[in-house]
């Protein structure tokens, strides 16, 4: 059971009691950064002096690897030997028989591989690490409006039971002797009958969810109050304030490198 | 007090009405149970309650329900939302979905009605203790048991101290021991005189040992309603499907034996039983 809250994992460290906004600022320096900045290597450098320290201190660094790995090693060996393979023209580093390996290709691939690992990284760290209540407490308290921070929060904690829902339904399908495993034909024709009951049994879950927060009086006029406090380091908005910074200026600098070059 | 006056109400794009020409009066104070089987149009009635009827399901309404006095059709939600509370009949759908923690779950409905910290931190903890979840404070509401989970999502309701409460199954998913906590701590509410209670029920049992009153609904439509024991003993209820007390069974299995003598009541209740089945006894 995913005992977990969406994908939350409690730790003793002092990441964890940062403010949410904090975190969010650092983990969209890394995007940013990640997907703007120039080179085929420097989004790798953005993990190993980045990401995997603070995963580290957050005491989720073999957390954060196997997850991000799960998601992005499928995505990256296949991105390898397509575009080392099918690339067209380019200058061939291996040859076996009628098959070469370009070295574009490859270059290609190790750059567009460093974008994923850098954006799904830098997601899950912000997501192990951050109360999702407290997220939408900061959120709001930034003046986000009650309605948009519940949809935000509550997805990010619903994906989880909508994976397990998902293999719930395939489980069902494939004791009825529905064939997921095969070729990519026959999966796209296993999942059309895992769709609509997906999609319908969340939609009854959406009406009813929405008179339980209705009952409980979510759209109640007037101010909220909140059950807990957030803290917050007198340095933290300096910090906000300074990757705030630091993103516009690494925008500035791929726009100016990219004109140059 | 909630009374209901010729209510017929058809969902949208249906034609045949989910409850049909409903008369009722449930003074303040009182535990009303509701029986019947599926489909009878229970939750629908639990719907019209809250105001859900016609303030979000359209469709037709006709006849008059009055909370307190004013007409839930128009009064504003906001107002009706501090008179009813209402447990829906999934749990699982009643978990907000933003809380890390039970406490924090239960929160949820006062943080919205904008209580001061202090009060919530009260009203939370006495929540807690009296639906027997103090110890789950700390967990994420998401791991619980279906048991856990009902207990919480009736104490984020009663946290908010709603006048009226309704209970759609709210012990649909506990073992007999939840089940009777449930009925102890609704059947105490009702008695301090603080609330009114609606609690739609499969457990008969429980029902004649704790309701003040039981409606029995079929097809939508008024089909008994009295005391709980004179209710279940009724034949065209337990005909209509609603569930019979052990004792009653046993009743009617004499019955069919040939055995009862014609016309006499049926026991609903241990209490009676006993009696019953001593006279029985001398008889034979
Ligand atoms: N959203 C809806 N739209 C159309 N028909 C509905 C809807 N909800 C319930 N019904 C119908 O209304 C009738 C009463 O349902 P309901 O009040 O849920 O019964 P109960 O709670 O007693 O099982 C049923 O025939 C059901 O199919
Ligand atoms: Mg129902």
């Amino acid at each position: 059971m995913a005992e977990v809250f969406g994908l939350y994992k409690q730790r003793a460290s002092f990441i964890h009691g940062l403010h949410p906004l904090t975190k969010l600022a650092v983990s969209g320096f890394f995007l940013l950064a990640g997907l703007s900045l120039p080179g085929m290597w420097s989004t790798y450098l953005l993990v190993i002096f980045g990401l995997l320290p603070l995963a580290f201190l957050s005491r989720l660094l073999l957390e954060l690897v196997s997850r991000t790995g799960r998601i992005v090693l499928p995505f990256m060996i296949s991105v390898f030997l397509i575009q080392g393979i099918l690339w067209s023209g380019g200058t061939p580093l291996i040859e076996v028989g009628p098959i070469s390996f370009k070295q574009e290709g490859v270059q290609f691939a190790i750059a567009s591989s460093g974008r994923i690992l850098i954006v799904v990284g830098s997601f899950l760290w912000f997501a192990l690490t951050t109360r999702p209540d407290q997220l939408m407490l900061a959120l709001a308290e930034r003046g986000l409006p009650s309605s948009l921070s519940y949809l935000i929060v509550s997805s990010i904690q619903i994906v989880p039971r909508f994976q397990a829902r998902a293999n719930t339904i395939l489980d069902a399908q494939r004791s009825r002797g529905l064939e997921i495993a095969g070729s990519i034909f026959q999966r796209a024709r296993a999942v059309l009958p895992l769709v609509a009951p997906l999609i319908l049994s969340s939609l009854i879950d959406v009406e009813e969810r929405a008179l339980a927060i209705e009952v409980r009086g979510f759209n109640y006029p007037g101010p909220k109050t909140s059950y807990r406090e957030i803290a917050q380091a007198a340095w933290e908005p300096m910090l906000q304030r300074f990757l705030l910074l630091a993103m516009a200026g690494t925008l500035i600098l791929s726009i100016v490198l990219r004109l140059v070059s | 007090m909630i009374s209901l006056q010729g209510v017929t109400y058809s969902y949208p794009g249906t034609s045949s009405p989910a409850l049909r020409d409903l008369s009722l009066e449930i003074p303040r104070g009182q535990f009303c149970a509701v029986i019947g089987p599926n489909g009878a149009g229970k939750t629908t009635l639990a719907y019209i309650l809250a105001g859900f009827i016609p303030h979000f399901y359209h469709g037709s309404l006709q006849g008059e329900v009055n909370v307190e006095g004013k007409n839930a059709a128009t009064m504003p939600q906001r107002e009706l939302l501090r008179l009813v509370g209402l447990i829906l009949q999934n749990p699982f759908n009643q978990i907000s979905g933003t809380k890390v923690t039970v406490q924090d779950e239960i929160a949820f409905g006062l943080e919205n009605l904008g209580i001061p910290r202090e009060e919530m931190v009260a009203r939370v903890a006495a929540a807690m203790e009296l639906v027997g979840v103090s110890e789950l404070a700390e967990r994420s509401p998401l791991g619980l048991s279906g048991g856990q989970m009902q207990r919480v999502a009736i104490a984020s309701v009663l946290v908010m101290q709603p006048a009226i409460l309704v209970l759609d199954e709210p012990t649909s998913q506990l073992d007999p021991v939840g089940s009777r906590e449930v009925f102890q701590a609704v059947r105490e509410m009702a008695s301090s005189g603080q609330m009114t209670v609606i609690m739609i029920e499969h457990k008969v049992e429980w029902v004649a040992a704790f309701a003040d009153r039981a409606i029995a609904l079929v097809d939508g439509a008024l089909l008994a309603d009295g005391e709980p024991r004179h209710v279940l003993a009724i034949d065209t209820v337990w005909r209509a499907g609603v569930g019979q007390t052990r004792y009653t069974l046993a009743a009617r299995r004499l019955q069919e034996l040939g055995k009862w003598q014609d016309g006499k009541r049926l026991p609903v209740t241990l209490d009676e039983a006993t009696l019953t089945f001593k006279a029985f006894q001398k008889r034979r």
